[in-house]
């Protein structure tokens, strides 16, 4: 067999245009997924055999415009520019073609090989509404084709006139937009310039003077460093005065107003549609969803079922994954006769792998949750009705919901926020995530609030805990936003898109996707930290201990004849044994030479080791304690532990309290660290966000000992 | 008169930005620009931010944003109706072809 002769084709268009769904009914199941390189920005690319070619679908983000302003259009732009797709298929959202078409124009103005799809075909005709696609196509200059994803309509002729426009087989002159006169004076003007740098040999000129005009800063960035650019910048300013003068508008004004007319005489000549066309849908249900008694209600509802679906259902699979590799780990281990190979293997490898699976739960429901919210428009709305609580802490109303999700697990939360634009709003929702008591910090609540406060009082000290990380987390944000990050957010100027209901096979690919990237990832950073706290809590082995345990041992079974009370025995022995064998490792003398740094509040050394392990995932806080208290694995409802605590003489309700407020504050679990590095894309920020939570944590836990101490 | 100055129910026209940065980029990437009429939908549970309709589009926007929106109110009646949509028939100024 030949092999397929390829054709690349970038598919561009608005958000919420139904461009997924025709990518996903176009290349079926024939897709991968990465990222546009430098940004967190999701590729798709996909492929299709048809009539001997290969064509090579890549799903370009959604974008109203090309401007340089976000990085979805940036992203467009640049794939446009440099990568050279043989075609760019323009869906557009049929039901609403007008403003669809703004991006037409740029994609014209960008000369490349341009195929519109007229996508929602059959809304359109359900609505009644009428489109000339033949003298459409004249305007436009290229060709137009009536597609509908959802009823699979349209698809074969797309590809074959993408296969047409390839070869050259078309009969319709291409079309170029003309601006009025004082705008393609300046074009012409700085064009000719441009000519003289070298530097842009091949590049689009026409399309870059535009955009210097346009006041783009990227061009600008490109240019500014020209020795043209001192005529440019007169010339541009000669084309701010005179536009000034004659339209009391600038000339970025004036060619989005040319883009615009020219979108008016198009559907003036070709779209007919009804008049007084009845209530939508979207009225309907918005006039309950966003009415201004019912909304927050309904909001905070669905945000609890979410919250629900995600942890109510995702918990019992989550202990299943984990009884899963406990009963594989138990089943594995008598195979390995070598001692130091058998806990590499079970306690170090299958507890890690272990430790990254048992977050899928959680990921996969939550963004089924998510992707069904943002395909079904409800997201923006959620947006709308809490943007301006958030916004008084300089996040975005598009926080809210990773926010609350990081009351759950932090790591779906954290890859949650890349539904939000700017990269500022999304670094600091991301950095105020942690703030959010994750679901495993819960057990450490439990034992020290249940050991040191009477059942009543418990409660509401936890509910204090949780406010204090809100509290912080909201003010942390405010932090960060009028200082370090940039304080200009991502505009709320932003579509709430027509009510629609979601495919079930894209709502299970997004969550695929999402669960397929923090297991490639994320899974990879996490497992190896997880096996380092797990060398570290373990080596060096002190084989004195060693020998004193089977001395021991031996011991017991030759002196006690009981066999309840010698397993007893030997159970006490052997938790002494790994107490000491704790206190001996790397964790170990973490915790001893960072004592001096803890000793301010109320923490010793036993405590640092927990606080060390604990890195590793928080509940192991609690196991470790059991162990270094010389208990053995405990439960959160051991009360044995508690006892234990409670007579501790180095514990009490302010040591209890500061330990508390700690775990709450300190960093994160390096899995959570890992997908924030994967997610920010670099170590600084990471750094910076971990040095921050450790001060804070400091600081707030040796105001609470303090203060607990002196009312005491 | 500003956007932000309408109340619920009102129809306007726009007549002008005075928004900067990307605030301007958007609103007129969105076609809020000379010569669009709107009707103001509604405002948020908490009172900001304000919902739009024009040109079958749902606009979502802080009143600090609206601020920077120049319209006048003099909206002909049953023009770009949200709950009946209309054709927009108005000559544009521009010069295109």
């Amino acid at each position: 067999m030949t092999p397929l002769q390829e054709i690349t084709v970038a598919l561009a268009g608005n958000p919420n245009c139904g461009k997924s769904s025709l990518f996903n009914a176009l290349t079926g199941s024939h897709q991968k997924v990465g990222n546009f390189s430098g940004v967190t920005i999701e590729k798709y690319e996909g492929y299709v055999d048809f009539k001997g070619y290969r064509i090579r679908f890549v799903d370009l983000p959604g974008t109203y415009s090309l401007t340089a302003y976000s990085p979805e259009e940036l992203v467009t732009r640049h794939y446009l520019a440099m990568e050279h797709p043989d075609i760019v298929v323009n869906v557009l959202e049929g039901p609403n073609i007008e403003r669809n078409l703004l991006l037409t124009t740029q994609l014209m103005e960008m000369e490349v090989e341009l195929l519109v799809a007229l996508n929602m075909y059959d809304e359109v005709e359900a609505q009644g509404i009428e489109i000339d696609v033949k003298q459409l196509q004249q305007l436009l200059g290229c060709h137009i084709i009536p597609t509908s994803a959802k009823a699979r309509q349209g698809l074969d002729r797309l590809l074959d006139h993408i296969i047409r426009v390839y070869s050259g087989d078309i009969e319709i002159r291409k079309n170029k937009l003309v601006f009025r006169a004082e705008i393609e004076d300046a074009v012409d003007a700085v064009q000719a310039e441009l000519l003289h740098e070298p530097a842009l040999d091949g590049r689009n000129l026409r399309w870059m003077a535009l955009k210097l005009l346009e006041n783009d800063r990227e061009v600008y960035q490109e240019v500014h460093q020209s020795p043209v650019w001192v005529k440019i910048e007169r010339l541009l300013q000669q084309a701010i005065e005179t536009t000034g003068k004659l339209y009391q508008a600038d000339p970025e004004i004036l060619i989005t107003e040319d883009r615009h007319a020219l979108i008016r005489g198009a559907m003036e000549e070709c779209v007919r549609i009804p008049e007084a066309r009845k209530r939508s849908l979207t009225d309907y249900i918005d006039a309950v969803v966003l009415n201004r008694v019912a909304g927050l209600p309904i909001f905070f509802g669905v945000v609890w079922l979410i919250f629900h679906m995600t942890f109510t259902l995702g918990t019992p699979l989550m202990d299943a994954l984990d009884l899963l590799f406990a009963s594989f780990a138990s089943a594995v281990s008598p195979l390995l006769s070598n001692e130091m190979l058998r806990s590499v293997i079970v306690d170090g490898v299958i507890a890690g792998v272990g430790g990254v699976l048992v977050f899928l739960p959680n990921i996969i429901l939550l963004f089924i949750g998510l992707s069904f919210l943002e395909a079904s428009g409800y997201m923006a709305r959620a947006a709308f009705v809490v943007d301006k609580v958030m916004h008084r802490f300089g996040l975005h109303g598009k926080s809210f919901i990773p926010m609350i999700t990081g009351f759950g697990c932090s790591i779906p939360a954290i890859m949650a926020t890349r539904t939000l634009k700017s990269p500022s709003d999304r670094l600091a929702t991301i950095m105020i995530i942690p703030f959010m008591s994750c679901g495993a910090k819960l057990p450490v609540y439990v034992l020290l609030a249940g050991a040191f406060f009477p059942p009543a009082v418990a409660a509401n000290v936890m509910f204090g805990i949780y406010m204090l990380g809100v509290f912080l987390g909201l003010l942390t944000a405010l932090l960060l936003k009028s200082t370090v990050l940039e304080k200009e957010s991502e505009p709320f100027v932003m579509e709430l898109p027509p009510y629609r209901w979601p495919t079930l096979s894209s709502v299970l690919f997004q969550s695929r996707v999402k669960a397929m990237m923090y297991l490639k990832k994320a899974g990879t950073v996490i497992l190896l930290a997880v096996l380092l706290i797990w060398t570290a809590s373990n080596f060096p082995k002190n084989a004195a201990i060693e020998k004193d345990l089977a001395v021991e041992k031996a011991r017991i079974e030759a002196t006690v004849a009981d066999e309840d009370a010698r397993s007893l025995e030997l159970a006490a022995v052997e938790h002494r044994a790994s107490a000491a064998q704790l206190e001996y490792s790397i964790a170990g003398r973490t915790g001893k030479l960072i004592e001096p740094v803890i000793k301010p509040l109320g923490f010793d050394w036993r405590i640092g080791v927990a606080l060390v392990t604990g890195l590793a995932a928080k509940e192991v806080v609690v196991s470790t304690m059991g162990t270094i208290y010389s208990l053995g694995d405990v439960q959160e409802e051991d009360t044995e532990l508690k006892n234990i605590l409670k007579h501790d003489p180095a514990f009490d309700q302010a040591t209890a309290l500061s330990l508390m407020v700690f775990v709450l504050l300190y960093i994160p679990c390096v899995a959570a660290i890992g997908v924030m590095k994967k997610e920010v894309g670099s170590w600084r920020p990471v750094l910076f966000y971990s040095s921050y939570a450790l001060t804070v944590a400091w600081i707030f836990s040796f105001i609470t000992y303090n203060a607990v101490r002196f009312m005491l | 008169m500003r956007l932000s100055e309408l109340q619920v129910g009102d129809k306007a026209e726009v007549t002008g930005l005075e928004a900067e940065g990307s605030v301007r980029r958007r609103l007129l990437d969105m076609g809020l620009i000379s010569g669009t009429r709107f009707k103001v939908l509604r405002v948020a549970p908490l009172g900001d931010p304000v919902e739009i309709f024009f040109k079958g589009m749902y606009l979502s926007l802080r009143k600090s944003e609206a601020e920077g929106v120049l319209v006048s109110k003099n909206g002909r009646l049953g023009d770009s109706l949200p709950m009946g949509r209309q054709l927009h028939r108005r000559r544009n100024q521009g010069g295109v072809q």
